[in-house]
């Protein structure tokens, strides 16, 4: 520590207060020491007039780029977060969306790091799409120069899992940018990790010489608290939730199951708007639980309820293979790693199997070890708080089907549909969702799309609208198996028809009759009276089962729009695209 | 006058000719219902709006509407069916119903549980079949129905021609049928009627109420022809139809504790020659049309208009709008209400099965494959099938080949043609629950298992074999006309019935109430001891009905206006 010269004995202290001092300087960081000065160069202009003025910087400030790509927020949610802590470490932070910035303005970025998540089967979350297909076209530009790291979001539960921030990492080196801290991948249970690494890599990126300017303080923010725009329940600290109501929502003789859960969330009710999501910590089927433990040679109240609590013990992860190949040293468990081998024998197949097919004896700590924790699962939120003060509604399809001569059961789904009763308390957090909501202007159109559960937010977009006085029209296209059984809220539309706050419906329930017939029908049956909507400036939303319906919906609407232009489909993806930048696209897939 | 006329009366006369908003109503896709008034226009074309009851409890609970879906019942005056229709109808029954053909007491198919969206296709469906549903219900003439076998004697041809005469002769001429169902989509905008639509016979108003015709080959009384509004009975003379017997007046339906409604056996208005027949029928409907009650729908069925004239005086008026005399009627014997079962040779040879059907329901229960029998007779083809009145089936007009066919067929999927008793053989039930907005009790889904309770009884008795007439209805509209079965069961409330006793054989009287509000086990409490005696006691021949009369059980109905007179319940 000889490079920290101490304070003089005839600094202006008493002999205390210079060993205090002396131990402090002596402990401190060059960036700590840089950012003391500051705060003492503007203290007492600080005093003097209230506040203080900002005193420059003696080095110009390092530009940084926090560029992120999200589909549910999480990585969007980082991104924001890492700005915090960058301002304080001297950087000129700017958080850009990948979907709002092309792959030139990285040539000029100087700094990057990016928060980017995988979707749909390892694809870029969707508003990202374009960027990253440019990022990874022959004709992207060479990005000498560039310092970067990359942070990637997924679940071990996918095959690809981080796929996308996996390529992006690549991707960026092979177009000469300098990796200035290793990536890491981050599964569901992403938020503690998370902090850590974008410390360290800001870190990294801070040059040393910046170590010794002074560091200018805002004193509007010093002290203030950096989450204080951050929802007060979030995954790391849930709400235990009462359950109000608990309906199935299908009629006798349905081969459905979707159930209407009704929570009490308290005054604040997150202050959730329709469109966001809720998150809830399911348990284990208990059976389930004693099985797995069985297969291990385990058992025991104690271990049952622990990982009925607390582990994921059903995702079949390569994760969890390859932990499992190397404790037991099984050979035949390590051939399915081998390419192509685990897609085989996962596809729906369960944690349990693995043990089963391959049994072994573990300790207890060897199986909590394999197992990662129970992650939640989100729910869009299907009320609007001002028709419900303090709850929060959902619509929970309830998943249930039969693999390798075992029933299998959803677990969050199932936990609420089968063990979940009136009174209950579940675990909940909040899930806002930035880019699926009702339009700011509440005269313009909107078109709901959505199949099954997928109609959920729809309930809150009509009753928001209903209890606003909400002047724009709205259409919604519904979609399910049977009228007569699964015609989800049935009564209720028909009453916001009645009342106006829906102004049209249409309906498509692909088992009443021998022909097939889904939203997507319905859609392209209606494309001229659709087309007429968009030119008004409506709002299209899309919501529900991605490889079911969103899919195809989103196909025809590219089609629907191709009309105008003569049936041409690149004008049509195009149109959709503008509407999509536009915000006037939205989708909430899963 | 005109504001005391019932609410239905003003509905017909403002629908355009039975239009209504019912194309309108169809388009409106969040809802399985069409509009209150349109339902009662809707009967017009042969459905009707009903929800599964067995469900309704739960549907307000789970923000859904009642399980609306539709009736709808064919006009197939005469009953004759052909295979390739046969196989038509059986489709619709899958791909649109429940599942299931219902075969009514008035000899033709119900479909049960179509929904909204399927209304249209399954009316078109049946058009494909070349068949219709106009004037299957409503206030006109109903379907006329004959169970004579047109293969058995030239009179049965004639009487089955007959029955396809009148129907087609008394058929409303509305084109909004056709519009609505069949054009497809198009909808007329409100206020517009097609320009030649008028209803010669009918006019705005059509008939009061339903009007129902039936035609009859003595000595089977199997159309029960003293429950109807109109009737023909064969007369045969050296082997020729002479003519036709005319009977007016008959009617079952009465509402529980209004003794100013009741069933009523029909009179013998007189006798016509087949040439007349016809214009009979037109004279017949048209002086109920002018002179039936249009004020109380109650009041309103030929049976009250002509005990409110008298029959001499319907006759007089229907005489000087024919423009000459009807004769007086011939003689005539009926033996019985049923249909003959199994197979029997017709003078051509040709081989005929009577098949007994459990109330008239075609479909598969495990074991026992009826529907998918019948759909292979029909695919094999050469023979026809014949609808009764009493909710039965003949398989006609089959070769030798084709009856082993037949036979085979049956076995294998397990359908037998012996019924297991003569009391389950002669029995009856109304569909009530889960379709039937009216009913007050279980009907069809309960007179079964009652039966069989029954049958212990019978065996000890030795009756096993004997033909009792028992028939049961959920509620007193009385659609498997209960009050001309020896034993008669009525709902009042769910799981209770009146017992009505003492109605003849042959379906000339009605019966009696005997005990009110029973449950099963009174029922059988208070049958058996009867049906013991009976077995003991009774005389050559004698049938039940009239054998409970003899033993003072009960009083005999000698007339439709004393059949709430002289009850002394057990
Ligand atoms: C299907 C059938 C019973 C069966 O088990 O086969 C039937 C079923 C119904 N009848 Fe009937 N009636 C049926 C033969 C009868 C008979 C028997 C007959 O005509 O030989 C009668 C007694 C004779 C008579 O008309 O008096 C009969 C007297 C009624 C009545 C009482 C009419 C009256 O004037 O008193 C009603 C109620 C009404 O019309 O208001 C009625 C009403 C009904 C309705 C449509 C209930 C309604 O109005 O909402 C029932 C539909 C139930 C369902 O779910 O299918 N049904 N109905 C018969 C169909 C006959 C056909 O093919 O047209
Ligand atoms: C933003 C967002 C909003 C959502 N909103 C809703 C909503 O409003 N309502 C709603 O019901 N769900 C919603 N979901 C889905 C929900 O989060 C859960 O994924 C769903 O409820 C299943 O969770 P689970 O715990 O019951 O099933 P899990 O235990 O997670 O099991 C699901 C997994 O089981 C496997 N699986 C399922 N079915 C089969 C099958 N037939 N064959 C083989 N394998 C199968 C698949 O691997 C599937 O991923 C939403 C998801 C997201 C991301
Ligand atoms: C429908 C769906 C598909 C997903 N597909 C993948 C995948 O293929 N690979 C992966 O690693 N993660 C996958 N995930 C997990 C997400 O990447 C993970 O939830 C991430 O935290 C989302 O971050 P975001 O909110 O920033 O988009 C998927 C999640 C959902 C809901
Ligand atoms: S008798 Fe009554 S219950 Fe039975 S079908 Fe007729 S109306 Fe319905």
């Amino acid at each position: 520590m000889a490079a920290v010269p101490f304070l003089p004995k005839n600094a202006p202290f008493t002999a205390e207060d210079i060993d205090v001092l002396n131990q402090l300087v002596q402990r401190s960081t060059p960036l700590q020491r840089s950012w003391l000065s500051g705060f003492l160069a503007g203290l007492d202009a600080a005093q003097a007039q209230g506040l203080a003025q900002p005193v420059p910087a003696a080095r110009p400030r390092l530009p940084l780029t926090l560029l992120y790509g999200s589909e549910s927020g999480n990585a969007e949610g980082l991104a924001l977060k890492a700005k915090k802590v960058a301002a304080k470490q001297n950087f000129d932070a700017r958080v850009v969306d990948m979907g709002d910035t092309d792959v030139a303005a990285l040539k000029t970025a100087k700094n990057l790091v990016v928060y980017i998540s995988t979707w749909g089967e390892g694809d870029p979350p969707q508003r990202a799409a374009d960027f990253y297909k440019a990022l990874m076209a022959d004709d992207a530009p060479r990005l000498d120069g560039l310092r970067y790291a990359v942070l990637a979001l997924g679940d071990t539960a996918y095959v690809n899992f981080c796929q996308t921030g996996r390529l992006i990492d690549a991707r960026l080196e092979a177009l000469g940018a300098t990796r200035a801290a290793d990536r890491i991948d981050l599964d569901l249970d992403y938020a503690k990790h998370a902090a850590a690494w974008t410390e360290r890599t800001l870190e990294k990126l801070a040059p040393a010489e910046t170590s010794a300017t002074v560091v200018h303080v805002d004193f509007k923010t010093a002290g203030t608290s950096d989450d204080a725009d951050e929802p007060q329940f979030t995954a790391e600290n849930p709400l235990e939730a009462g359950i109000n109501a608990l309906i199935n929502l299908n009629g006798t003789g349905s081969t459905r199951e979707t159930w209407h859960v009704e929570l009490a969330v308290g005054d604040t009710g997150f202050g959730y708007k329709p469109g966001d999501a809720i998150g809830i910590y399911p348990e284990n089927d208990p059976e389930l639980a004693a099985k797995l433990a069985g297969a291990v040679g385990l058992g025991g109240d104690a271990l049952v309820k622990k990982l009925t609590q607390a582990h994921d013990i059903t995702t079949l992860s390569r994760a969890t293979v390859d932990a499992y190949a190397k404790l037991t040293g099984r050979k035949d468990v390590a051939k399915l790693l081998e390419e192509g081998e685990l897609a085989r024998f996962a596809a729906d197949r369960q944690l349990v199997d693995l043990f089963e097919a391959f049994p072994e004896k573990l300790e207890t700590e060897q199986l909590l070890k394999l197992l990662r924790p129970l992650p939640g699962r989100l729910y869009s939120v299907a009320s609007s708080l001002k028709a419900h003060p303090g709850e929060a509604h959902l619509l929970v399809g309830a998943v249930r089907w039969t693999s390798h001569g075992k029933p299998r059961k959803g677990v969050t789904s199932t936990y609420l549909a089968d063990r979940c009763k009136i009174g209950s308390t579940v675990k909940t957090y909040f899930k806002p969702n930035k880019h699926f909501g009702l339009p700011a202007d509440a005269s313009r159109p909107i078109i709901m799309i959505g199949a099954g559960t997928g109609v959920a937010p729809y309930r809150g977009f009509i009753e928001e609208r209903a209890e606003t006085g909400a002047s724009g029209k709205s259409w919604l296209f519904f979609g399910e198996r049977n009228f007569t059984y699964d015609f989800l809220y049935q009564l209720e539309w028909q009453d916001h028809l009645a009342s106006g706050a829906l102004s049209r419906i249409d309906v498509a329930f692909s088992r009443d009759q021998p022909e097939k017939i889904y939203v997507q029908t319905r859609l392209w049956e209606r494309r001229a009276e659709l087309l007429r909507w968009l030119d008004e400036g409506a709002y299209v939303y899309v919501c529900g089962d991605e490889k079911g319906m969103a899919k195809d919906v989103d196909a025809t609407l590219a089609k629907i729009l191709a009309e105008p232009a003569k049936g041409d489909q690149e004008a049509g993806r195009a149109k959709l695209k503008e509407l999509t930048k536009a915000g006037r696209y939205q989708r909430d897939v899963y | 006058m005109t504001d005391k006329r019932a609410k239905n009366e003003f509905l017909k006369e403002e629908s355009r000719y039975l239009r209504g908003t019912i194309a309108e109503g169809l388009s409106h896709v969040e809802t399985g219902a069409i509009a209150e008034d349109d339902t009662q226009l809707l009967k017009f074309h042969g459905s009707y709006m009903q929800d599964d009851r067995d469900i309704r409890a739960e549907r307000s609970k789970k923000k859904l509407e009642k399980a609306f879906s539709f009736m709808i019942r064919l006009r197939l005056p005469g009953g004759v069916v052909s295979p390739e229709q046969w196989i038509k109808l059986d489709d619709i029954a899958g791909t649109y119903a429940n599942g299931t053909l219902r075969i009514t007491t008035r000899a033709t198919f119900q479909y049960h549980g179509i929904i909204k969206s399927n209304l249209r296709r399954s009316m078109q469906a049946i058009n494909a079949a070349c068949l219709d549903t106009i004037a299957a219900c409503g206030d006109v003439n109903r379907n006329v129905i004959c169970a004579a076998n047109p293969h058995l004697s030239p009179v049965h041809k004639q009487a089955n021609d007959l029955a396809r005469a009148v129907s087609d002769h008394l058929l409303p001429k509305t084109s909004a049928y056709h519009e609505i169902w069949l054009e497809g989509e198009k909808v007329v905008e409100s206020g517009g009627e097609a320009k030649d639509d008028v209803e010669p016979l009918y006019g705005k108003h059509y008939l009061p109420r339903k009007f129902k015709t039936v035609v009859a080959v003595p000595p089977l009384n199997d159309v029960d022809i003293f429950a109807h509004d109109l009737g023909y009975i064969a007369i045969v003379e050296k082997g020729k139809l002479a003519g036709w017997n005319v009977t007016v007046g008959g009617g079952m339906g009465m509402t529980h504790g209004e003794t100013d409604t009741f069933p009523r056996t029909a009179d013998i208005l007189g006798f016509c020659t087949p040439e007349q027949a016809v214009t009979v029928a037109e004279k017949v409907m048209l002086v109920q049309r002018d002179w039936g009650n249009r004020e109380l729908r109650k009041n309103a069925r030929l049976k009250y208009t002509i005990e409110r004239y008298g029959i001499d005086k319907f006759r007089d008026e229907v005489e000087s709008r024919l423009g000459y005399k009807l004769g007086p009627h011939r003689p005539f014997k009926f033996t019985s209400l049923g249909d003959p079962l199994g197979w029997r040779q017709g003078p051509d040879k040709k081989w005929h099965l009577g098949l007994w059907i459990e109330n008239g329901r075609v479909k598969d229960v495990p074991g026992h494959h009826l529907r998918t029998a019948l759909r292979e007779i029909a695919k094999a083809g050469g023979v026809e099938f014949i609808l009764t009145g009493n909710q039965g089936l003949v398989i006609a007009n089959a070769s030798a080949k084709q009856k082993a066919k037949v036979d085979s067929v049956l076995a294998e999927q397990g359908v037998a043609i012996e019924t297991t008793s003569g009391l389950r053989r002669n029995s009856m039930a109304c569909v009530a629950l889960p379709t039937c907005g009216l009913a007050l009790a279980e009907s069809e889904r309960f007179l079964p298992e009652l039966i069989t309770a029954l049958e212990e009884t019978l065996e000890s008795a030795g009756l096993r074999d004997d033909d009792i007439v028992i028939r049961m209805t959920g509620c007193p509209n009385g659609c498997a006309r209960p009050y001309l079965a020896e034993i008669g069961l009525v709902g009042r409330a769910p799981g209770l019935y009146n017992l009505y006793l003492g109605a003849a054989f042959d379906g000339t009287r009605l019966n009696k109430l005997y005990a009110q509000d029973v449950g099963k086990a009174r029922i059988l409490e208070l049958v058996e001891p009867l049906i013991r005696r009976y077995a003991k006691e009774r005389s050559e021949g004698e049938h039940f009905g009239d054998f409970v009369i003899r033993i003072g059980a009960v009083r005999p109905t000698t007339a439709g206006n004393t059949f709430h007179a002289n009850i002394t319940l057990v």
